[in-house]
């Protein structure tokens, strides 16, 4: 009872104080990165998709692949990343009564090693050498200095998520028998799937980097692309990871709710850590030399992913019915009435949420090998990955956005800006919408991804792709629209927003809820649990890549 | 109790048992480490039932673990592997040793071992499977008739991973202590 009282009054002093401005200052700093990553990704987004519905020519000097993987690299790899860890510093920093300050030290040192290989990165592709998209598979090869960037990036990240391991171990020997805070768990969570996520990607990098240098000659295609994707695709899930806390923590505080059951949740967050690694296969299905048998292995591992998020769905709809019975609603979906529709940052997460429906069970279908074949590096791959993360997990973030940004900046969310959220969810919907769903429609008929405008000799077949890219340029330009929105917003509530305190969202648990079991606290046993995984799923394809390798590949500059 | 019957009958099928024998390192790594899962499952009935035999021939434990040690190199050598595919009555007595001579004695010595014995059996299962690791990824020649090179080299691996998992977790136990946290 004394704990209880005494975390309320904690809570109380962190309500009435605001966030610790050093901490406060440190998240901010990586949400301004990530906005500028965002504002710039999309312009090259929008420059992308009017060239390809042919409505735009590049000038010679900019390139569609060079605009297409500075894209993917500000949005995929910087924007999400700055804003995961901007977002789970401040968490911590919040739940767990301030971040020590070795780990905001750190934390700064993660940053500035981040934004060095950023600069490496981004100087690269501008310059024309590092047109390799985000995905960097050998043979085609950059100038060595991108894949250094990418080392610094990767070291940035490796030294905030220790960060975040001290600060919670600190944390937990100063509070003995207590448990850390669901929204810290989730954080622990995240930083370790981004350490040994990335492990495999950092060896593919050393590979590559005397390569790309002209040291050694040849490289292993097949485990190079076998190694990034065990990363590629544990990245996804970080985000994915990220988005649901925001969906289990705040959104029940903010239609007025209450929590789902804690150790589920935290259930939650330990499958999805075991079983996420081994998930990246799914997206070799069509590269050869990999058995059959090792195929459909992946399979079911890249599934099991999906049991974690099954039990997400349920928890959500239970968590909306019983708020909305709660509010008084009647009848099967009275509740539905009973949600906060008007509150951007009810609004934003909730449409990310719908939209991983149709996203979830289109990734489904294109981990099964058959399904794959019809739709493998087509436009349908590019459409489901900006429903996945260009509205679920973007649009949870921004829900996100609009409530820790003026926490952390002493401001406040005014109706207007409110109102313009509302409005700037709405655009990016209807834009995403038309975008992905032109984007999934073309691929179904054959219209490759990663290919600039062409028409292949007025090729009939390609001329018929013609009115559903127009309208995939049409959603673009609708989503810049809510891109200059959403950085207005952002930075107007970091610096103009008035004055005043805006709670951390953070719902309580139900009144009768069971005690969290201990076992959910030992990290240990699920590192070791997700080793067992991954060597499981990936020692006899490796070793198989590795010796019975065919002569490797010297580097390629294909544009 | 259930979940180690189920487990035991599921890998004793047929068609699930072929298809993990069919590749090297499911078979050793997989199938006969999930048959010892089975036994410290299934463990707690018989401590029940033969009570009286656990406390006086396993009362500090060490028994049941020379035990489970003894089970457990012997499948580790090649030949026995080889056997497994070739004679029956071996494979037979694959799934009663590995489950009733290694995984229940296991379950019932854990809790009595003290800290040095749990700590010893750490370091020498991780030597033990290190020292595999090296003998199979190092061989020049295939040692079992039934698996080729490549097989092999791919069992030392997982050895590697395996060795490493033990040696995480020992050290883990080493310089973590729950009580400054639980």
């Amino acid at each position: 009872m004394e704990a209880v009282a005494k975390k309320t009054m904690k809570q109380k002093v962190n309500n009435v104080l605001g966030a610790n401005p050093l901490d406060a200052r440190f998240s901010i700093a990586l949400f301004i990165v990530a906005f500028i990553a965002f504002f710039i990704g999309g312009v090259l987004g929008l420059l992308q998709g009017l060239n390809r519905a042919g409505i735009l020519e590049l000038p010679t000097w900019l390139n569609y692949y060079q605009v297409l993987s500075a894209h993917g690299v500000l949005l995929v790899l910087v924007f999400s990343t700055t804003f995961t860890i901007g977002y789970f510093y401040a968490a911590l920093s919040h739940t767990l009564g301030g971040l020590l300050s070795k780990v905001r030290k750190l934390g700064w040192i993660g940053f500035g090693s981040m934004v060095v290989g950023v600069v490496f990165v981004a100087t690269t592709i501008i310059m024309g050498d590092a047109s390799v998209m985000y995905t960097f598979y050998p043979p085609m090869a950059a100038s060595g200095w991108f894949y250094v960037g990418l080392v610094f990036l990767v070291i940035g990240i490796w030294l905030c998520a220790f960060g975040a391991f001290i600060n919670v171990a600190d944390w937990r020997k100063k509070h003995k028998g207590q448990h850390i805070s669901l929204l810290a768990f989730f954080a622990v969570g995240v930083f370790v799937l981004l350490f040994f996520g990335s492990i495999g990607v950092t060896i593919e990098v050393l590979m590559i980097i005397p390569w790309a240098f002209g040291w050694t000659d040849t490289i292993n295609v097949l485990l190079s692309r076998t190694l990034f994707w065990s990363f590629g695709h544990t990245l996804v899930n970080i985000w994915y990871l990220t988005a649901v806390s925001t969906w289990y923590i705040a959104i029940p505080k903010i239609i007025g709710g209450r929590q789902w059951s804690d150790t589920l949740t935290r259930l939650v967050v330990i499958l999805l850590v075991v079983l996420n690694i081994t998930g990246g296969f799914h997206h070799q299905i069509v590269d050869p030399g990999i058995t059959e048998g090792i195929k459909f292995m992946h399979v079911f591992m890249s599934l099991s992913i999906g049991f974690p998020s099954l039990m997400t769905a349920f928890a959500m709809f239970a968590i909306f019915e019983r708020s909305g019975r709660k509010k008084g609603a009647k009848g099967l979906l009275g509740w539905i009435k009973k949600l906060p529709w008007g509150d951007v940052r009810f609004l934003a997460p909730m449409i990310a949420m719908i939209a991983f429906i149709p996203a979830g069970a289109g990734g489904i279908a294109q981990t099964n090998n058959q399904l794959n074949t019809v739709v493998h590096n087509s436009m349908w791959v590019v459409g489901h990955f900006h429903l996945t993360l260009g509205v679920t997990v973007v649009l949870s973030f921004f829900g996100v956005a609009y409530w820790l940004i003026p926490h952390l900046t002493g401001r406040v969310l005014t109706p207007q800006m409110n109102k313009l959220g509302v409005i700037q969810t709405l655009v990016w919907t209807v834009g995403m919408a038309l975008m992905s769903g032109a984007m999934h429609y073309v691929g179904l008929f054959g219209s490759p991804r990663r290919t600039s405008y062409t028409t292949y000799g007025d090729n009939a077949t390609a001329l018929g792709w013609d009115p559903y890219l127009l309208l995939l340029a049409v959603g673009g330009t609708l989503l810049m629209v809510g891109v200059v929105l959403m950085v207005y917003i952002a930075f107007n509530l970091m610096f103009f927003a008035p004055k005043g305190q805006t709670e951390f969202q953070i719902a309580e648990p139900e009144e009768n809820a069971a005690p969290t079991p201990k076992w959910t606290e030992r990290w240990t046993l699920w590192i070791v649990l997700m080793i067992l995984v991954v060597s499981m799923a990936y020692v006899i394809p490796v070793v198989d890549m590795i010796v019975n390798a065919p002569p490797g590949s010297p580097p390629f500059r294909t544009w | 109790m259930k979940y180690g019957l189920v487990l035991y009958i599921f890998l004793m099928l047929p068609p699930v048992a072929n298809l993990a024998e069919s590749v090297m390192a499911i078979h050793m790594h997989m199938q006969m480490t999930l048959f010892v899962v089975v036994g410290v499952l299934m463990a707690p009935l018989y401590q029940k039932i033969f009570a009286r035999f656990f406390e006086k021939w396993n009362s500090n434990g060490v028994p049941g673990i020379l035990l489970f040690m003894v089970i457990l190199g012997y499948w580790l050598l090649p030949r026995t592997m080889d056997e497994a595919l070739s004679i029956p009555a071996v494979e037979l007595f694959k799934f009663i040793s590995l489950p009733f001579l290694a995984g229940v004695p296991l379950r019932d010595s854990w809790g009595k071992l003290s800290n040095v014995g749990k700590n010893t059996l750490y370091v020498l299962l991780s030597v033990i499977f290190g020292g595999m690791a090296w003998l199979y990824i190092a061989s020049p020649v295939q040692l079992c008739n039934n698996y080729l090179i490549i097989e092999q080299k791919t069992l030392g691996w997982g050895f590697v991973f395996f060795a490493v998992s033990i040696m995480i977790y020992f050290i883990s136990t080493l310089i973590i202590d729950p009580s400054d946290y639980e």
